[in-house]
């Protein structure tokens, strides 16, 4: 729970359903093409910033965009605006009508949905909506006090998103969705930039955020990892802290894709198919998405209204489920299935202390830093350890030691997974804003490859 | 070349090299004359209507050339502007700005999309004791542009309470009319989508011709944008700039279809208009591009271990932007950037300048905004302060920082910098400026050495064209890239394709032991529209120009 009181504003971010349903009902009115989709997104994100131990910028921004997209046959464009008046209405539809007349034919485009049955997810929590400046500044300031009291050094940010989505088309659909969310991250480093811990939370509703907790455990992190002593690279056996894992596992979202795996540019591939039913991974590995899992909502619907359901894409190590855009599954004459706009692994029950317990000799890993794709065949992607890197022998940490390069397929990683933890919510974007919400539990993982050493700190 | 001729083309790709070095000379004695003939080769070139050159009675100079502010824009900006200052704010700016993007994306014979966008907004940036407030709105009216100034000063103003910053900006003269318009022949806005997508299906199609590749992507990217600057010490600037981003991906997959290979990154994009598209000749080259890509199926594979290095500018200029550019970031420095991208190993600032050797005499890194083509090339910045060309690293040694106003505080006492080098930027107008990247260039060497001299001075070596892969620490040492297009170089001559190959170094040691770079003849500019920085996350887009290098002995890896 958050201690800090938040002074909230009553005012709900974003349009509400009515404003949003009348203001795609006049897009509508004002179309001529053959079909017509309206996503008009509304809402307000507010910031605060610090480093060296203060505030550094603080600000807030409200914006309404309108996307009009205009079909003739299967010729189709789209104009954005955020000119709400009439006249900035007809003049979006118009040039995007014109656009489209001009544009060549799409032959994968298929004709606009009508209505659809939608899942019920709340995600909006006023609490993070109604979220004043000045609390935020207090939250803040929590962590700056600690970095001061411990003689340390912070830095961090807050990222507060509050507003709704809606959806219509010319064939009658019409969806509508409100979101919060919310994430709070703190880099923690001793003046002489030798040491450095990091601990964040992100949530859709604010009371989620542990302020004091988050100060608490990136000081500890910092104070814990001073004095690092040298590591040589290799593979060793390591303990993911539940961020490090959501940072690998926020890139699976997307692989999940029966399109690349049917063409032969996925791991997925199989001949000319897919591993489809296939064991691929270790059977404790359990992904599945979720619109209305508690803290971690997404829309229900993606951008061309599909719906989104619950769905399990990896079951006891089994590949049950790919993605189908609706003109992939046109084409390969089944259901359409988007993306998974979250993902929530399962986990275990074991604590991080379980698994260093459990460890002859290993690492221990915060969090990792520029993550980026090597191999989408082997799934392998390289990044670098950070904010809190120590070896592990004999059941105890028994040192800090240097960060690393790694160079790891996530195939073998999921392949090797010996211990697993309770999932939590983790902030796995490298830039802390809000995202695709990830839930995902830590990790001991045999044979991880760190590549190479990292001098930073 | 002689060093004059060497001059001389610089300056005609508008690189003012190495006059106003601010250490020496202090960049607030910039030659106005010098300036204007940067920028005012720019106006020359505008097709955009130029405004009213000539100044009226009781009418403040005009500084460059190019539109004038919009009256209703200004009119809100000095609303503002008197809105903030009356709720308690000592220093306000203000942005009024509008950005349109068009984006067209195919992929064979097909559109996969066609879109454009158009936001319009304005922010203000409040300063109250020493502490930052932002507000921006996207509503335009005179009630809505008051609030947002008001609660701009009035976040100020909690953070004051809570947890008070200081905060000093360096001197500017105002510029109370300037104007700007990144030199362009045509306004891509002003081509018809039609006409750009006949030119991507032309390269597609000549793409596919090749035996082996199976799929093609392609897109132009166009973004164009008025922003007007206001502050409170009387600076009005308008500036409208334009950028293009071209892109083309061809894939090759095996017979058996057990593999597949890419070949893309094959154009950069450019702060110019549809000329610079027009010359590129996708259509023409795009066979060309294709069979690299069939070739990488059978290429062979690297065997890991030291290899010399040449590195063609596609792919040199990312390796300048993460490990020269980034790090020599004053924010990310001092750990205003810890929480996101890190901090910098040229640190402290006052051990560093005039210090640090990061490479050999040969190496000099120029910060400008004012390269002509380059991204990041403006009149002025988000804070008034003239665009302007600077050595970051000269003869191998680092000597400069990238600044804004409020940084130069930060440093002043230890090393006599007292005026912002002017990279203040926020990537729209519900965005905070802070600071951005500038164009950071490698100059080539004075000699006209050419991409086959350095090919000859290498025995046992590999050189990389294209940007690929990229990693790098939050302190910007250890670093991994990777490349499009991987040539063994034996003998001084190039032998064969190579394939799955990353070079992998520590950023001080890999520039010191950069041993031979080319002339003129091999500079060109890179760019990305996707530099991020900053919570909430910005995007920047820079330029890097640079010659072929070559670098000797680096670790090469083998990523299959």
């Amino acid at each position: 729970m958050n201690l800090l009181q938040s002074q909230e504003s009553s005012s709900r971010r974003g349009q509400s359903v009515d404003e949003a349903r009348d203001l795609c009902e006049l897009v509508l009115g004002l179309a001529r093409a053959d079909q017509t989709r309206v996503t008009v997104n509304s809402g307000w994100r507010g910031f605060t910033r610090t480093a060296t131990n203060r505030i550094t910028t603080a600000g807030g921004s409200t914006n309404t965009t309108v996307r009009v997209m205009s079909v003739f046959g299967k010729r189709v464009a789209s104009v954005t605006t955020n000119n709400l008046d009439r006249s900035g209405l007809e003049q979006a539809v118009a040039e995007s009508e014109a656009l489209a007349r001009l544009s060549p034919e799409d032959p994968e485009y298929l004709p606009e949905l009508g209505p659809q049955e939608y899942e019920n997810v709340e995600g909006y929590y006023s609490r993070t909506g109604g979220l004043a400046p000045v609390t935020r500044a207090e939250s803040m300031a929590v962590a700056l006090e600690a970095a001061r009291e411990s003689d340390t050094v912070a830095a961090g940010f807050m990222d507060v998103r509050a507003g709704a989505e809606a959806l219509a088309t010319s064939n009658g659909l019409f969806g509508y969705h409100p979101s919060t969310g919310v994430a709070s991250t703190l880099t923690v480093r001793t003046p002489d930039g030798q040491a450095s811990g990091w601990a964040g939370d992100e949530a859709a509703d604010w009371t989620s955020i542990e302020s004091e907790r988050i100060a608490a455990d990136a000081v500890r992190k910092c104070l814990e990892w001073r004095g690092t002593t040298t590591l040589d690279a290799g593979e060793y056996d390591v303990v993911l802290e539940p961020t490090a894992v959501g940072m690998l596992m926020r890139n699976m979202r997307n692989t999940f894709n029966a399109r690349t795996a049917d063409e032969g540019r996925s791991y997925f591939s199989r001949g000319g198919g897919t591993r489809l039913g296939e064991r691929v991974f270790d059977s404790k590995i359990t992904i599945r998405s979720d619109p209305g899992a508690r803290d971690a909502e997404t829309s229900p619907f993606i951008g061309d209204g599909s719906p989104v359901r619950p769905e399990v894409w990896v079951e006891n190590g089994v590949l049950k489920a790919l993605s189908y855009s609706r003109s992939w599954a046109d084409r390969q004459g089944v259901e359409p299935r988007p993306t998974p706009q979250n993902l929530i692994m399962a986990g275990g029950d074991a604590t991080v202390e379980e698994m260093i317990a459990s460890t002859a000799r290993g690492v221990l890993i915060t969090r990792f830093w520029y993550i980026r794709g090597l191999n989408p065949r082997t799934m392998s992607y390289t990044g670098l350890t950070r904010d809190g890197t120590f070896l592990i022998e004999n059941g105890r940490i028994s040192r800090p030691v240097n960060n690393f390069r790694f160079n790891q397929s996530m195939v073998s990683l999921l392949q090797n997974v010996e211990m697993l933890g309770r999932p939590t919510r983790v902030a796995a974007s490298e830039n802390s804003s809000v995202s695709a919400p990830i839930v995902v539990p830590a990790l001991k993982i045999r044979e991880f490859n760190l590549a190479s050493v990292s001098d930073a700190i | 070349m002689n060093e004059e001729q060497f001059r001389g083309l610089l300056r005609e790709r508008g690189i003012l090299y190495p006059v106003n070095h601010p250490l020496r000379a202090g960049i607030g004695g910039i030659d106005r004359r010098e300036f204007v003939k940067i920028t005012g080769a720019a106006g020359a070139a505008l097709v955009v209507g130029a405004g009213s050159l000539g100044c009226g009675p009781g009418e403040p100079p005009v500084s460059g050339s190019g539109p004038a502010p919009d009256p209703a824009e200004r009119e809100l900006a000095l609303l503002a502007l008197d809105e903030a200052r009356s709720a308690g704010a000592s220093y306000v700016d203000v942005r009024v700005s509008r950005h349109w993007n068009e984006s067209i994306s195919t992929r064979e014979q097909q559109i996969t999309n066609v879109s454009k966008s158009d936001s319009y907004g304005i922010g203000v940036r409040a300063l109250v004791g020493g502490s930052w407030g932002f507000s921006a709105t996207r509503d335009l009216s005179h009630d809505a542009v008051a609030a947002v100034a008001r609660e701009a000063a009035a976040i100020a103003s909690a953070n004051d309470r809570v947890a008070p910053n200081t905060t000093t900006l360096a001197p500017v003269d105002p510029v109370p009319d300037g104007r700007w318009v990144t030199p362009h022949e045509i306004d891509p806005f002003e081509v018809s989508v039609e006409e750009k997508a006949e030119l991507l299906f032309r390269a597609n199609e000549a793409a596919m011709g090749v035996a082996g590749v199976q799929f093609v992507s392609s897109s132009i990217g166009s973004v164009k944008e008025s922003r007007l600057v206001a502050t409170s010490e009387g600076s009005i600037i308008q500036q409208t700039s334009i950028r293009i981003n071209p892109s083309m991906n061809i894939t090759a997959v095996s017979s058996d279809r057990s593999d597949f290979q890419s070949r893309g990154a094959v154009a950069e994009p450019a702060g110019r208009g549809w000329e610079y598209v027009l010359g590129l000749d996708f259509p023409g080259n795009a066979p060309r591009w294709a069979e690299e890509a069939v070739m990488k199926l059978s290429a062979t594979p690297v065997e890991a271990g030291t290899w010399d290095l040449i590195l063609h500018p596609s792919n040199l200029w990312l390796t300048i932007h993460e490990s020269i550019a980034h790090p020599t970031e004053l924010d990310r420095t001092l750990g205003y950037e810890a929480n996101y991208a890190g901090t910098s190993f040229i640190f402290p600032p006052e051990q560093m300048l005039n210090d640090l050797r990061l490479g050999q005499g040969l190496m000099t890194f120029m910060g400008n905004r004012t390269e002509e083509g380059g991204c990041a090339t403006i009149g002025w910045d988000d804070e008034g302060v003239p665009a302007t060309s600077w050595p970051i690293i000269e003869d191998g040694i680092f000597v400069n920082y990238q600044t804004t106003r409020e940084q130069v505080a930060w440093i002043a006492e230890e090393t006599g910098v007292n005026h912002s080098l002017g990279c203040a930027y926020g990537m729209n107008w519900a965005s905070i400026p802070f600071q951005r990247m500038p164009n950071v260039s490698l100059m080539p060497a004075e000699q006209d050495l050419s991409e086959d001299d350095v090919i000859a001075a290498t025995d046992h070596g590999i050189m990389v064209e294209g940007r690929g892969s990229y990693s790098i620490d939050q302190q910007r040492y250890n670093f991994q890239f990777a490349g499009q297009v991987f040539w063994e170089i034996r003998d001084g001559k190039k032998y064969r394709m190579l394939r799955d190959v990353a070079y992998q170094g520590r950023t001080p040691e890999f520039w010191n032991s950069m041993s031979m770079i080319g002339g003129p003849s091999t500079y060109y500019l890179g760019a990305t529209f996707g530099d991020a920085k900053g919570q909430p996350g910005q995007s920047n887009a820079v330029s890097h120009g640079c010659p072929t290098a070559l670098f000797r002995d680096v670790n090469i890896l083998n990523t299959a």
